[in-house]
């Protein structure tokens, strides 16, 4: 209807692309987390966190697979789009949806507070950051995901849900940026080594990429919630939103950088993936 | 009017989210006539701010790097819990922290870090060799987690007054880029030698160095 009309048409992106990009990530993420849970030397809070964000792009994944899935079928002719067990099954879509991109933002903030503790009160870590504080902390982000998630999709059409989001977005972006270069500089001064990065590389081409990747993948979808709220009808707004899918395949693929960027960067990881894989007796 | 619901909720769904018709019409549709500016002109100005952002930030911290950023009356400062453990195994208090330093289960990277430390204490390279293990190995998990009253430690042994005053012209260095290519010891550079390798010419770290070997 719209798009034929419209001198923006929609961009569509090809299902099997969103097929391979959520079926890869959640390969992936799943894998990090029975790894982190099956292996014993990785229960310590950082690598509880980097689980906690494996389930969440697991969640993201799994949720975005299964919508595509239920796409296609309508698509053919096999769902009815207007039943209300689809709508519902839907709605539970959305909120896991929201649910795992509010939660990646939490496990976010919280991998860069418990390096911002391991680099700088160190000899106190481990009273600091116990593991039962790690659950409650991982148990709030969980319940506080679950219940924000069911407001967003009960009340998504309103303007003061989007605002919020979007709200929370900016604010946690400039938290996790200020931390991370407030780290950054001062580790640099002190031992140029920051803990949990690569000795090798630089750390600001590290730094680079993990916040860039961050800003990269989410900002163009927040900027098409903005935009939606701020210019409807504008055409420069639409050719904005006519990219819609693409923004999704964006966000999607974070899911499946993230395990690269944070996961995979520790050698006991890999070295456990690579037992898990060849399934060899590690026990 | 259901036809037409029906329709809508199909693009609706290939666009994956349905709230975008309840907010435009789309009875009217957008007119591009007498468009100013490219059709795409805020997508390219996204990406290019996007783009132009990132660079910016690494190009800020590669800056960081080279420069070593001198404006750190920080608020770690600030914080005197920290108890002061040095080169010189102090008193008793580093037996405490050597046993937490020891059970804590150290990251991969630390403690492959932790190894080279032990093995350049072995060649004995640095010039902060620790009196004994105990105090290399709180040196050693100090220099990884990068403690920043380490280099005070190292440097000076006396009241916290001088060690401030240490630390403040520890930051008045204005350059790290020959650290970066006398150290001998690369990436992994142990937080005392550091210093001590970059105050080369300053008579106090060499005093204090007297000191601790």
């Amino acid at each position: 209807a719209i798009t034929a009309k419209s001198d923006c048409p929609e961009v569509e992106v090809p299902v099997p692309l969103f097929f391979t990009i959520g079926v890869v990530g959640l390969a992936e993420n799943f894998l990090v987390v029975v790894a982190v849970i099956c292996n014993r030397n990785l229960h310590s809070p950082m690598y509880c966190f980097i689980c906690s964000l494996a389930a969440f792009n697991t969640i993201a994944s799994l949720a975005k697979t299964w919508e595509n899935l239920m796409l296609v079928f309508a698509g053919v002719g096999q769902l009815d789009q207007r039943g209300s067990s689809e709508t519902k099954l839907d709605d539970v879509m959305d909120s896991l949806l929201c649910m795992s991109f509010v939660g990646s933002i939490f496990s976010f903030m919280a991998i860069a507070v418990d390096r911002y503790i391991t680099i700088f009160h160190a000899l106190r870590y481990h009273n600091i950051m116990t593991m039962r504080r790690t659950a409650a902390i991982l148990g709030v982000i969980w319940t506080t995901c679950g219940v924000l998630a069911m407001l967003m999709v009960r009340f998504f059409d309103t303007i003061f849900i989007m605002t919020c989001f979007i709200i929370f977005f900016l604010i946690s972006l400039v938290l996790i940026g200020c931390l991370y270069v407030y780290m950054f500089m001062l580790a640099r001064i002190h031992a140029r080594r920051i803990a949990a990065l690569p000795t090798s590389g630089s750390g600001a081409l590290t730094l680079t990429i993990l916040f860039g990747a961050f800003v990269v993948c989410w900002a163009p979808f927040f900027l098409h919630l903005i935009i939606i709220m701020v210019c409807p009808l504008n055409p420069y707004c639409e050719c904005y939103r006519s990219l819609f899918q693409l923004h999704v395949v964006l966000l999607m693929s974070h899911a499946l950088i993230d395990p690269a960027i944070y996961a995979f960067r520790s050698a006991e990881l890999r070295h456990t993936f690579r037992k898990m894989l060849l399934c060899s007796d590690w026990r | 009017m259901s036809d037409f619901h029906n329709q809508s909720q199909a693009s609706a769904r290939r666009s994956d989210y349905v709230w975008q018709y309840e907010y435009y019409d789309d009875e009217e549709p957008v007119s591009f006539e007498g468009l100013k500016a490219h059709r795409y002109s805020i997508v390219i100005g996204f990406w290019v701010g996007l783009a132009v952002f990132v660079i910016f930030m690494f190009f800020v911290l590669t800056l960081l790097t080279k420069t070593g950023a001198p404006h750190q009356e920080n608020p770690e400062h600030a914080e005197k819990h920290h108890r002061p453990g040095s080169c010189l195994a102090d008193n008793g208090s580093p037996q405490d922290e050597n046993e937490r330093a020891f059970s804590r289960p150290l990251l991969p990277e630390s403690r492959s870090f932790f190894h080279f430390y032990i093995s350049e204490e072995e060649q004995g390279q640095g010039k902060c060799k620790a009196e004994d293990q105990g105090g290399g190995a709180i040196q050693g998990q100090r220099a990884q987690e990068s403690e920043e009253r380490q280099p005070l430690q190292g440097l000076v042994d006396e009241g916290k007054s001088d060690r401030e005053s240490a630390f403040l012209s520890h930051f008045n260095i204005p350059n790290f880029v020959n650290l970066e290519h006398s150290s001998t010891l690369g990436e992994d550079d142990l937080l005392l030698c550091e210093p001590s390798a970059m105050l080369g010419s300053q008579s106090r770290s060499q005093d204090a160095h007297r000191n601790i070997n």
